[in-house]
């Protein structure tokens, strides 16, 4: 297949750490060079092999920018591969055979163009797919940065509110107040579900803030989940005064690690998918808030977060993937519309209605406008790389 | 990422290799038949390659049936006709790609953006795909709104379907805005296809329902062994056969029949026929031929031999007729009663009905037509008598129009009435 042939040599180390954490702050990218100095410098290379069938791959997919095609043969009969642009040749390698490999390059511009293995038995045309590469915007590491810590600050401001936000709720489960912490609950872990993807890449610490039942050991279990079946299904808060403790030393511990963190634009806007990977996965099904059923709450939190990383990002898409960020706000709009058709007072909800009040079609009609949004944004990583 | 030491595997590479594999096993297998054989309903040999996308006619139709289905029906959620079209256009070119074996799309230039394919056909064999796409009435008018502006354009043919007695529809197996008909031997290679195109769809158009189909119930070909139903018998003897010359008079829709943007187009009715499996297994055989008006194991017409004998009903025996008055061949006969569509229909399982623990089982009826006003409607307010019904109940609708084919690359399935 095509995808699996094409072979981008110039990604840094660094961004494929990235690209399969998603999440992870990798100790390696504090030392190595930006990677947006990287790839600039390096042209890409594609590798096409000859045989007597034609050129492998047939259809080549690649992005704008300088490349270098190396062009192999195992001794078959085709020994020459050619790239036109309808009948305008841009560059060929001739006479290319086993142990004498042909290279050239080319500075490749958005548009198809033809492949040509002259002699090949079983075709002899094929085709070069150019996508748009990284904008020029997104070369521009001062505007990467200017995103990055634009994120920093909302990140930081949403750990702040929640440590603050937690402190009356633990108050009032240490007094055994369960009908006030009842409605603190929702209102303080939301400025959790809004920065959950940063806080998942300290290891241990999104497990001991926000495991449900059945995710850990009973005798480790502790979070906000912990106090959410005390305070619903047990209605009773007797020895819950510890494990409230350790969630508000847990949420310093987590805003402490804030600072520590970089970044990569490519990052954020993974975090922002998996953010509505978390409403599609958890939220719309009810799972997570399985006691208080104030998922909405957390749906919306969620949705802020994904937001507000979109937000971030939105100078980096100027240009060539305007298009791409005007879908995209387009959605998100549209989203948050229908999250906000299901306003409620219950006081535990945080504004909103308690999930076992919504329908089947109203549940499925949320979790279709999450995939309506979600589909576009998992572009965007792609889009800001630099 | 794939580095450089990663060996290059073509997807068509692969399957020479297996093509090759394949042959092997079938002789293989030809020495492992015993006296009494089952009839294979398609030669190996048969369930590789690939069908052409582009056409006068859209493929999957007048195709060899193949083996596996998925279906999938649609609800359109965009308010802009401009949608739809796109859509239309990115479903062609995807669907031509993957007919032929490729990826859904070209590959991601970058290995931070998703996979444009979602992998799972990769190294598999097109098995004869063929990706069928139609229009249901929602298109063109839903709920009373013309949201598109192509109200006028509805074909008459295009009329929505009476009610029939002792139909038993669930809006979550019936109707759909736009549909898509993937037929393949291989069934991971038809959920592939309708995978990545609902994937492609995202944001335009949601899925409504799907239907899974596990064994072709019609030969479309004449070369095509007759296939049997879940009730044990041969279905589809006398359907129309593709090669057959004549039978574009039943299917095709004609300049004179319109409008132009249907010219080359056809009609189909999805049915989902659920049959109550444990009544029948449990009716005698004589009631289970006399149901049908064929015998079981040869499927030869009641009073006949062979499966191919001319039905013959004026026959009678001690007075009574042979094939009874309310048989279902006496009563769905195309040739008795001059109504010929094109079936092209599975045998579908769906788990269990959680109310009473039988099989959610039965078929999935698919038939192409010229015009349903002049033909499945007649034919199935015939079918009101049908002993059959005993055993079945109709759960699900559709009507679609299926518009011509693409005629090559750059010409999106639909064009004309968008254009």
């Amino acid at each position: 297949m095509p995808k699996a042939l094409v072979v981008l040599l110039a990604v840094p180390l660094a961004l494929t750490a990235c690209s399969s954490g998603g999440k992870t702050v990798s100790e390696e990218g504090k030392t190595a060079p930006p990677a947006s100095q990287a790839a600039a410098a390096a042209p890409k290379t594609i590798e096409v092999n000859l045989t007597d069938d034609g050129c492998e791959p047939r259809n080549i997919a690649a992005s704008a920018g300088p490349t270098t095609f190396k062009v192999t043969s195992a001794g078959g009969g085709v020994t020459e591969f050619e790239v036109l642009d309808g009948s305008t040749l841009l560059g060929e390698a001739e006479h290319v055979a086993p142990g004498k490999d042909g290279s050239f390059s080319l500075t490749l511009r958005p548009g198809s163009f033809t492949t040509l293995c002259p002699g090949g038995a079983k075709y002899d045309k094929g085709t070069l797919e150019v996508a748009a590469g990284p904008t020029a915007a997104a070369t521009n590491a001062a505007q990467s940065k200017a995103a990055v810590d634009a994120y920093l600050v909302y990140v930081k401001g949403e750990a702040d509110q929640l440590i603050a936000a937690t402190a009356p709720f633990a108050a009032a489960v240490k007094a055994g107040d369960v009908a006030r912490a009842k409605n603190l609950y929702a209102a303080a872990r939301s400025h959790y579900e809004a920065i959950e993807p940063i806080a998942e890449s300290f290891g241990d610490l999104d497990p001991a803030i926000d495991a449900r039942a059945g995710d850990v050991a009973l005798d480790q279990w502790g979070g906000f989940h912990r106090l959410e079946k005390a305070l619903w299904a047990d209605g009773n808060v007797t020895g819950m005064g510890p494990v409230a403790d350790k969630l508000e030393a847990d949420l310093v511990k987590l805003r402490q690690q804030i600072n520590t963190v970089e970044l990569e634009p490519a990052q954020i806007a993974n975090g922002a998918v998996e953010l509505l990977n978390e409403v599609s996965t958890s939220k719309i099904t009810g799972e997570e808030d399985r006691y208080s059923h104030t998922d909405l709450s957390d749906f919306a939190a969620n949705l802020a977060g994904s937001q507000a990383a979109f937000d971030a990002l939105k100078p980096l898409l100027a240009g060539a993937q305007q298009a791409l960020s005007d879908q995209l706000e387009q959605r998100f709009a549209d989203v948050k519309a229908a999250l906000d058709g299901h306003k409620g007072t219950d006081p535990t909800g945080n504004g909103f209605a308690l999930y076992t009040t919504l329908t089947a079609e109203q549940t499925r009609a949320l979790s279709t406008a999450v995939d309506t949004l979600a589909e576009p944004l998992s572009k965007v990583a792609a889009a800001v790389l630099v | 990422m794939a580095g450089p030491a990663q060996a290059p595997l073509s997807r068509r590479r692969f399957l020479a290799a297996g093509a090759a594999a394949g042959a092997v096993a079938t002789v293989g297998a030809g020495f492992g038949l015993g006296p009494f054989h089952r009839e294979t309903p398609a030669a190996a040999g048969d369930s590789r390659g690939s069908e052409p996308f582009h056409g006068l006619h859209q493929a999957g139709i007048a195709t060899a049936q193949q083996d596996r289905l998925l279906f999938a029906a649609y609800d359109l959620i965009t308010t802009r006709a401009a949608d739809v079209a796109r859509l239309l256009a990115e479903w062609t070119d995807a669907a031509a790609r993957m007919t032929d074996g490729l990826d859904a799309a070209p590959a991601a230039a970058s290995s931070l953006a998703p996979p444009t394919d979602t992998g799972e056909a990769t190294g598999l064999d097109p098995a004869h795909l063929t990706l069928t796409f139609g229009f249901g009435p929602g298109l063109f008018t839903k709920n009373g709104v013309d949201r598109y502006g192509l109200a006028g354009q509805r074909p008459a043919a295009l009329a929505d379907l009476p009610a029939f007695p002792r139909d038993a529809l669930d809006p979550a197996h019936s109707d759909g805005d736009l549909c898509v008909q993937a037929c393949s031997n291989d069934p991971q290679v038809a959920y592939h296809a309708v995978r990545n195109l609902t994937r492609i769809a995202r944001g335009t158009a949601v899925l409504r329902w799907t239907q899974q189909g596990f064994g072709r119930t019609s030969s479309t070909t004449s070369g095509q062994v007759t296939p049997r139903n879940l009730m044990g018998f041969k279905d589809g003897t006398n359907n129309l056969r593709t090669d057959v010359a004549g039978f574009g008079e039943h299917v095709w829709v004609t300049a004179a029949d319109g409008p132009p943007w249907m010219v080359g187009g056809s009609y189909l009715v999805a049915r989902r026929i659920r049959i109550h499996i444990e009544v029948w297994d449990r009716s005698s055989l004589t009631d289970q031929e006399a149901t049908i008006g064929r015998t079981k194991t040869e499927g030869a017409p009641l009073g006949g031999q062979r499966e191919r004998d001319p039905i013959d009903l004026s026959a009678h025996h001690g007075g009574e007729p042979v094939i009874p008055v309310d048989a279902h061949i006496r009563l769905a006969n195309q040739d008795a009663n001059g109504i010929h569509i094109l079936r092209r229909g599975y045998s579908f399982t769906d788990g269990i009905d959680p109310q009473t623990g039988q099989l959610d089982a039965g078929l999935f009826f698919l038939a192409y037509q010229r015009d349903p006003r002049r033909q499945f409607v007649p034919l199935q307010q015939r079918l009101a008598v049908d002993k059959l019904n005993e055993y079945i109940q109709h759960v699900g609708s559709a009507l679609f129009a299926i518009p011509p084919g693409s005629p090559a690359p750059g010409q999106p399935i639909g064009a004309a009435l968008f254009g």
